[in-house]
C-alpha cells in the first residue's frame, strides 16, 4: 500500500512538474475558459435573461470543456517516447498508475477552475459569499466524477490515430449525468435556496463519484495493454 | 550438480496482431550469465519477442517465466523530454524503490552523462538519449536485461562504453537478450545467437569458437537471406 502510494505520488508529481515547465495545457485551458465565459456573457440579452439564469450552465460548460484539454494531454505525455512502457516495467500496480494520473488531472482541472471562478463571479455578478463553500463542494464532487472517467478514456484513446478527437466523443456521454447534477445544484446555490434543496443532487453526485472512480480503477489495466 | 534454473524462459510463445501471426511457437531459456543475440531480417519479430519477454505484450499462446527483475532498452527511450536526465532517472528510481534511488548519480557517471545531468532530455543527441535510456534500464540492477538495437546512434567511444557495461553485467551473472544487426560489435559480449525468421526462432547456437563470418554464413543459411 505504501509502495502504491509512493508510486502514485511520483507519477502525479512528474506530470505536474512537466506541465509546470511546459504550461502547454494550462495556458490553453485557461485561455479557453476565459473566452467561453466572455462569449456566453456577451451573447446574453440582459433585458430578456437574468445573469443568474445562465450562470450555472456557463460555469459548467466552461469547466468541462476546459478540463477536456488537460485530460487530452494527460496520456500524450506517456505516448511520447513510449514512457508508459518504462512505468509498466517498474513494480507498480496499474491502480497506482491510475491514481497518480487521476491526482495530477484533478490538480490541473482544479487549478483551471480556481482561475476561472473569479472571472465567472466578475462576469455574472452572482452572489457568492454565502454559497461559496457549497459551490466548492459541488465543484469538487462533479470534477472527481468526470476527471476519473476522463482519465480512463484518455488512456484508452491515446494510442488511436485521432486521440484528441476521440476523447471528447467518448467522454461527453459520461459527462452528462454529473454535469446535469452539478448545474442543477449550482443553480439552487446561486438562487440562494436552502441547502436541503441541493441534497438530492449532492447524493447523486456522490453516487457518480463512487461508480466512476471504482469502474475506472478496475478497467484502467485493460487500457495499458496493446 | 543439477543445472541452474533459467532466469528467463519462453515456452512455445505465439503472438498475433489480429489475424497476423508475428511470433510462432518461440521457445528459449536463459540462465544467469547468458547473453543471447537475436538476429533476423526486418519484420522477423525481434522487437515483438523482446516486448513479450519483458511483459509489455501478452503472449497469445504459450507462456513466459521470469525469475527476477527485468530492464529494457527499446527503440523509444521511455524518457520524458521535458525533464532533465537526473529528474528522469529519479522518477523511475522512485517507481522501482529500494536501492535504485542511490544509483542515479553513479549511473549518470557510468554512462558519461554527469556533465549533462541537469539538461533537459529533449535537447540531447540520439547517442546521449540512448545512453540515458540504458542508465534508466539499469536503475533496478535487473537480473534480465533486454536490449533492442542498443548501439544505434552511438559513436565509437559511446559504443565501447556501452559494450563494456554489457560485458560487466554478463560477468556479474545477469542474463542479456540483445536484438541487433551489429553482430561484429557484439561478438565480444554475447554467448549465443538466436536466428529469428518470420516469427520463428529457427535455431539458438553458441558463439564459442565461431567468428563473425561463420555466424553470418549460418544466418544466410537459416534465414535464406543474403
Amino acid at each position: 500500500m505504501r509502495d502504491a502510494l509512493r508510486a502514485a505520488l511520483a507519477i502525479a508529481g512528474k506530470d505536474l512538474a512537466i506541465e509546470w515547465r511546459t504550461k502547454t495545457a494550462l495556458v490553453s485551458s485557461v485561455t479557453f475558459a476565459v473566452l467561453v465565459l466572455a462569449v456566453l456573457y456577451f451573447a446574453r440579452d440582459p433585458t430578456a435573461v437574468g445573469a443568474v439564469d445562465v450562470a450555472p450552465g456557463a460555469l459548467w460548460v466552461t469547466f468541462t470543456f476546459a478540463a477536456m484539454i488537460g485530460l487530452n494531454r494527460a496520456f500524450l505525455l506517456e505516448r511520447e517516447n513510449r514512457a508508459m512502457d518504462g512505468i509498466r516495467l517498474a513494480p507498480v500496480s496499474p491502480q497506482a498508475v491510475f491514481f497518480g494520473k487521476l491526482a495530477a488531472n484533478l490538480v490541473f482541472v482544479g487549478t483551471v477552475e480556481l482561475v476561472s471562478l473569479p472571472l465567472f463571479i466578475l462576469f455574472y455578478d452572482v452572489p457568492m459569499v454565502r454559497g461559496l463553500p457549497a459551490l466548492a463542494g459541488i465543484t469538487a464532487m462533479a470534477t472527481l466524477a468526470f476527471v476519473a472517467v476522463g482519465t480512463l478514456l484518455s488512456s484508452m484513446v491515446v494510442r488511436t490515430r485521432f486521440a484528441e478527437l476521440m476523447l471528447p466523443l467518448l467522454l461527453l456521454p459520461f459527462l452528462v449525468p454529473p454535469v446535469v447534477g452539478a448545474v442543477q445544484a449550482t443553480a439552487r446555490i446561486l438562487a440562494d435556496r436552502p441547502l436541503s434543496e441541493v441534497q438530492g443532487w449532492l447524493k447523486l453526485l456522490a453516487a457518480f463519484d463512487i461508480v466512476f472512480v471504482t469502474i475506472s480503477t478496475f478497467l484502467f489495466e485493460a487500457t495499458l495493454e496493446e | 550438480m543439477p543445472p541452474a534454473e533459467p532466469v528467463l524462459a519462453a515456452r512455445e510463445v505465439t503472438r498475433r496482431f489480429g489475424h497476423r501471426r508475428v511470433l510462432s511457437g518461440v521457445s528459449l531459456e536463459l540462465h544467469p550469465g547468458d547473453a543471447l543475440l537475436l538476429v533476423g531480417p526486418n519484420g522477423a519479430g525481434k522487437t515483438t519477442l523482446l516486448r513479450v519477454l519483458a511483459g509489455l505484450l501478452r503472449a497469445s499462446a504459450g507462456r513466459i517465466e521470469r525469475r527476477g527483475c527485468v530492464g529494457m532498452v527499446a527503440h523509444a527511450s521511455m524518457l520524458y523530454d521535458a525533464l532533465t536526465a537526473r529528474e528522469n532517472l529519479r522518477f523511475f528510481a522512485r517507481l522501482h524503490g529500494g536501492a535504485s534511488r542511490g544509483r542515479v548519480d553513479p549511473l549518470l557517471e557510468r554512462m558519461g552523462l554527469s556533465a549533462w545531468a541537469d539538461e533537459r532530455v529533449g535537447a540531447f543527441s540520439r547517442g546521449m538519449t540512448q545512453r540515458l535510456a540504458i542508465a534508466r534500464a539499469l536503475l533496478p540492477d535487473p537480473d534480465i536485461l533486454l536490449l533492442d538495437e542498443p548501439l544505434t546512434g552511438l559513436d565509437d567511444a559511446s559504443a565501447e562504453q556501452v559494450l563494456a557495461v554489457l560485458g560487466e553485467l554478463r560477468a556479474r551473472g545477469r542474463a542479456l537478450v540483445i536484438a541487433s544487426h551489429q553482430l561484429a560489435e557484439l561478438m565480444g559480449v554475447v554467448t549465443a545467437v538466436g536466428f529469428l525468421s518470420l516469427g520463428e526462432l529457427k535455431a539458438v547456437e553458441s558463439t564459442a569458437g565461431r567468428d563473425v563470418a561463420a555466424i553470418t554464413a549460418r544466418y544466410r543459411e537459416v534465414t535464406g537471406r543474403a
